[in-house]
C-alpha cells in the first residue's frame, strides 16, 4: 500500500512518513499544496494524508482539485479546526475522513487502515483467503492459525494482494503500489518476493496468471 | 431605565395648555359680553335722561304730566325701570307709573364731566338697576333726573350665555384633548416601530433594524445598525484569531507528543505528559474564547433540518458501518436561535457519539415543544448501543468526565456541547433508547416566527 503525506511541517511530515512506513506503508511526502496535488495527480495511492492549512495552495483547494479530476483516493483530512462546521466543509470538499491536531499517531494509523479497507470493499479487518488470515490491525499473518513471520517488504505484497484478493494484478501495478518514489523500481524484486511469499505460504495460495501478473483467490 | 412617557406628556401638555386657554376664553368672552351689554344699557338710560330732560325744559315745569317716556317697561309696575324728577333735598316732583313702594336711591358718586353720575343698585325687591342721574338746573331751582334700568335681566342674560359658552367650549375642549391623544399616539408609531424592529434583531429573526424612519429616530435605528455591525465584526476578528492561535499551537503540540511517544526515557514522558496538559488547555480555552466571544451574538438564527441534513451526510460518510435514519420534519419546524455553526458543534458531536458507540443504527428526529417560555427546538438521537446506566448518565452530564478512554476522541466533545447548551439556555438529557441503547434529547431555543421567514425551496 503507497500512501501520500501532504503535511508543511517538517517533524510533524517526517512523524507521519515514520509512522506509516512502520505500520507497513511506502509513503511519499509532499511540504506544500502545489508538489501535493501534483504527486497526489500523477501518482497511484492507496490513501492520502493531507493537511488543510498549506502553503502555496491550502488543502481543501489541492482536495476539491483532485475530486474534479475524477480521483477516488480516500483522502485522510488533518486540520487543527476540529470545529464540526470545519469537518462538514473537508467531507463536503471531498475528503473521507477527519484528524483533528493535536492528534495520537495510532488514530491516523487506525483511519488510514479503515480507509484503505473502505476503498478495497472489505467489511472486517480481517482478510481470509483458505487457510491464509492477515490481521491488518497488527499486520500478523497466521495459516491454519499458526503465525508466519513475514519482512515488511513481503508483508506489503501480501497486505496489498489480499486487500484485492480475486483480481488479477499486473507487476507494474504491484511496483506502483508497493514501492515510494524514491525506490529504485526494478520488477524482478516483485517476482523475488513472491518467490520467499510463496515458500512462507500455502503452494496455491499466489497464482500466476501468465502474462498478466498475480492473483490471490476468492474464498 | 423606565420613566415616564413621551406620549402621555405630549398629550398632558397639550390637554393643559388647552384646558387654561379654553377657561380664559370662556371667562373672556363672558366679560365682553357683559361689558357690551351694559354699556348699551347706560346708552338707552342716558338717552332716557336726556330725553326727560328736554320735556322738562320744554314744559319748564317739573310737575307736568307731559313729562313722560314713551317706552311701556316704565309704566309697568317694579319692572326695574323707573324715572324720578325731584331736588337736592329728595323732595319728588314727578315719576314714572312703575315705580310703586319704592325708594329711589341716592348717588354717592361725583358726577363727570357732563354732571352726570352713574352707578348700580338694588332695589328693595332685590332687583339690580343701572342708575344714571342728571341734575338740571331751571332758574330757581335745581333738579336731579333719576332714570334706572334693569340690571338683572341683563345678568341673567349673561349667565345664560356663560352657560352656553363653557357647553361649546368644553364640546371644542374634549374634541382637541381626543386629537392630541390621537396625535400623541401617532407620533409614537414610529418609536413603536423601531422598537419591534430591535426586537426582531434580539429575536434572530433579522441581522439588523431594517425600515424607514421619521428624521428624529432615523439617527438612533442608524446607531444600533452600526453597533450591530461592529460587535459582528469584533467577534469575527477574535473567532478568527482563535482560529489562528489554535492552528498555531496545535502543530507544534501534535509534533512534541508523537515524538515523545516514539521515544524512551524520562524526558521522552516529562514532554508526552506536558504536551498532553498543554493540548487539553488549549482546546479547553480555545473553545471557552469562542463561547465568550459568541454570548453577545444576536440576530442569527438558524435551520436545524438543513444542518441535520449535512451531518447525518457526514456521519454516512466517515461511519460507513453505521445506518444513520433522519427524519425530516415538515417545514414549519421553527428555527434555532442562535449560531449555525454552534448548533453543528452541539449536534456533530453528539451525533458522532452516538455512531461510535451504535451497533450499526442511529435514528435522528427533530421536532418542536411549546413550553412556559416559547417553543423549544427538540432533537433526539437514538442509537442501538450499551447505553448507559442511570449514575453513568449522571457522570457524563457532569464536566469532563469520559467513560471510556478507548473510544476515539477527546473528552471534550461533550464538554463542548454541555457548555454551549448552556451559553444558548438549552437543556441536555440522556434516556433509554427504543433502538435499545441511549437517546439524547437536546433542547435550544427557537427564533420566533422562524419558518414564516425561511426562503421556499425552489
Amino acid at each position: 500500500m503507497r500512501i501520500l503525506v501532504v503535511e508543511d511541517d517538517t517533524n510533524l511530515n517526517r512523524q507521519l512518513k515514520e509512522a506509516l512506513t512502520e505500520g507497513g506503508y511506502a509513503v511519499d511526502v509532499a511540504f506544500d499544496g502545489e508538489e501535493g496535488h501534483f504527486l497526489g495527480d500523477t501518482e497511484p495511492y492507496d490513501a492520502i494524508v493531507l493537511d488543510i492549512g498549506l502553503p502555496r495552495m491550502d488543502g481543501l483547494s489541492v482536495l476539491e482539485e483532485w475530486r474534479r479530476a475524477g480521483k477516488t483516493t480516500p483522502v485522510l483530512l488533518l486540520t487543527a479546526r476540529d470545529r464540526w462546521s470545519d469537518k462538514v466543509q473537508g467531507i463536503d470538499a471531498g475528503a473521507d475522513d477527519y484528524v483533528a491536531k493535536p492528534f495520537h499517531m495510532e488514530e491516523v494509523l487506525a483511519r488510514i487502515r479503515a480507509l484503505v479497507r473502505r476503498a478495497a470493499g472489505l467489511a472486517s479487518n480481517e482478510i481470509v483467503s483458505g487457510s491464509v488470515r492477515l490481521d491488518v490491525r497488527s499486520g500478523k499473518v497466521t495459516v491454519d492459525g499458526q503465525s508466519v513471520k513475514l519482512t515488511s517488504h513481503e508483508l506489503r505484497l501480501l497486505s496489498y494482494l489480499m486487500h484485492h484478493k480475486g483480481k488479477v494484478i499486473s507487476r507494474t501495478e504491484l511496483t506502483e503500489h508497493l514501492y515510494d518514489q524514491d525506490f529504485d523500481r526494478d520488477s524482478n524484486t516483485i517476482e523475488v518476493f513472491v518467490g520467499r511469499l510463496r515458500k512462507k505460504l500455502p503452494e496455491d495460495c499466489i497464482q500466476t496468471v501468465r502474462g498478466l501478473g498475480y492473483q490471490i483467490a476468492e474464498d | 431605565m423606565r420613566k415616564g412617557s413621551i406620549a402621555a406628556s405630549l398629550f398632558w401638555l397639550s390637554a393643559g395648555w388647552l384646558i387654561l386657554a379654553l377657561v380664559a376664553t370662556g371667562f373672556l368672552l363672558t366679560d365682553l359680553y357683559s361689558r357690551a351689554l351694559d354699556n348699551s344699557l347706560s346708552d338707552t338710560l342716558e338717552f332716557h335722561v336726556e330725553s326727560l330732560t328736554g320735556a322738562l325744559l320744554e314744559t319748564g315745569n317739573p310737575l307736568s304730566s307731559d313729562i313722560a317716556l314713551t317706552d311701556p317697561r316704565f309704566n309697568r309696575p317694579r319692572s326695574g325701570w323707573y324715572w324720578a324728577i325731584r331736588d337736592a333735598d329728595g323732595a319728588v316732583y314727578n315719576l314714572s307709573t312703575s315705580v310703586v313702594g319704592i325708594a329711589l336711591p341716592e348717588l354717592t358718586e361725583l358726577p363727570d364731566m357732563l354732571g352726570r353720575r352713574s352707578a348700580i343698585v338694588s332695589d328693595s325687591f332685590g332687583t339690580s338697576m343701572r342708575v344714571v342721574e342728571r341734575t338740571v338746573t331751571l332758574a330757581p331751582k335745581t333738579y336731579q333726573i333719576v332714570v334706572t334700568g334693569n340690571l338683572s335681566e341683563i345678568l341673567e342674560l349673561v349667565g345664560d350665555f356663560r352657560g352656553q359658552a363653557f357647553i361649546v367650549l368644553g364640546a371644542v375642549g374634549v374634541m382637541l384633548a381626543v386629537m392630541s391623544a390621537i396625535v400623541a399616539r401617532f407620533a409614537m408609531r414610529p418609536i413603536d416601530r423601531l422598537s419591534r424592529a430591535i426586537e426582531a434583531v434580539r429575536e434572530g429573526e433579522s441581522v439588523a433594524v431594517t425600515g424607514t424612519y421619521p428624521r428624529e429616530i432615523a439617527p438612533l435605528a442608524e446607531e444600533v445598525n452600526e453597533l450591530l455591525r461592529s460587535n459582528s465584526q469584533i467577534i469575527e476578528r477574535a473567532r478568527n484569531q482563535v482560529g489562528n492561535l489554535a492552528h498555531g499551537l496545535k502543530t507544534p503540540i501534535a509534533v512534541l507528543r508523537n515524538e515523545a511517544s516514539a521515544k524512551k526515557g524520562a524526558l521522552a514522558d516529562v514532554v508526552l505528559a506536558e504536551s498532553e496538559k498543554m493540548s487539553t488547555m488549549v482546546s479547553t480555552y480555545l473553545e471557552r474564547a469562542r463561547l465568550a466571544a459568541r454570548t453577545s451574538v444576536v440576530g442569527k438564527k438558524a435551520d436545524a433540518t438543513m444542518i441535520m441534513l449535512r451531518l447525518t451526510r457526514v456521519m454516512r460518510k466517515i461511519h460507513p458501518e453505521v445506518t444513520v435514519a433522519f427524519q425530516r420534519p415538515d417545514a414549519s419546524l421553527p428555527w434555532f436561535r442562535g449560531d449555525e455553526a454552534d448548533l453543528e458543534e452541539m449536534a456533530g458531536n453528539l451525533l458522532d457519539n452516538a455512531c461510535k458507540w451504535s451497533k450499526g443504527q442511529v435514528g435522528v428526529r427533530l421536532s418542536s415543544e411549546r413550553v412556559d417560555t416559547g417553543t423549544m427546538l427538540l432533537i433526539r438521537i437514538d442509537d442501538n448501543g450499551p447505553g448507559l446506566s442511570e449514575e453513568d448518565a449522571q457522570k457524563v452530564l457532569r464536566r469532563g468526565v469520559r467513560l471510556d478512554e478507548k473510544t476515539p476522541g477527546s473528552g471534550l466533545g461533550l464538554d463542548i456541547v454541555k457548555e454551549l447548551v448552556d451559553v444558548y439556555g438549552g437543556s441536555l438529557a440522556l434516556k433509554r433508547s427504543a433502538l435499545g441503547g441511549l437517546m439524547v434529547e437536546l433542547r435550544l431555543p427557537t427564533a420566533r416566527l422562524g419558518s414564516m421567514t425561511k426562503p421556499v425551496a425552489p
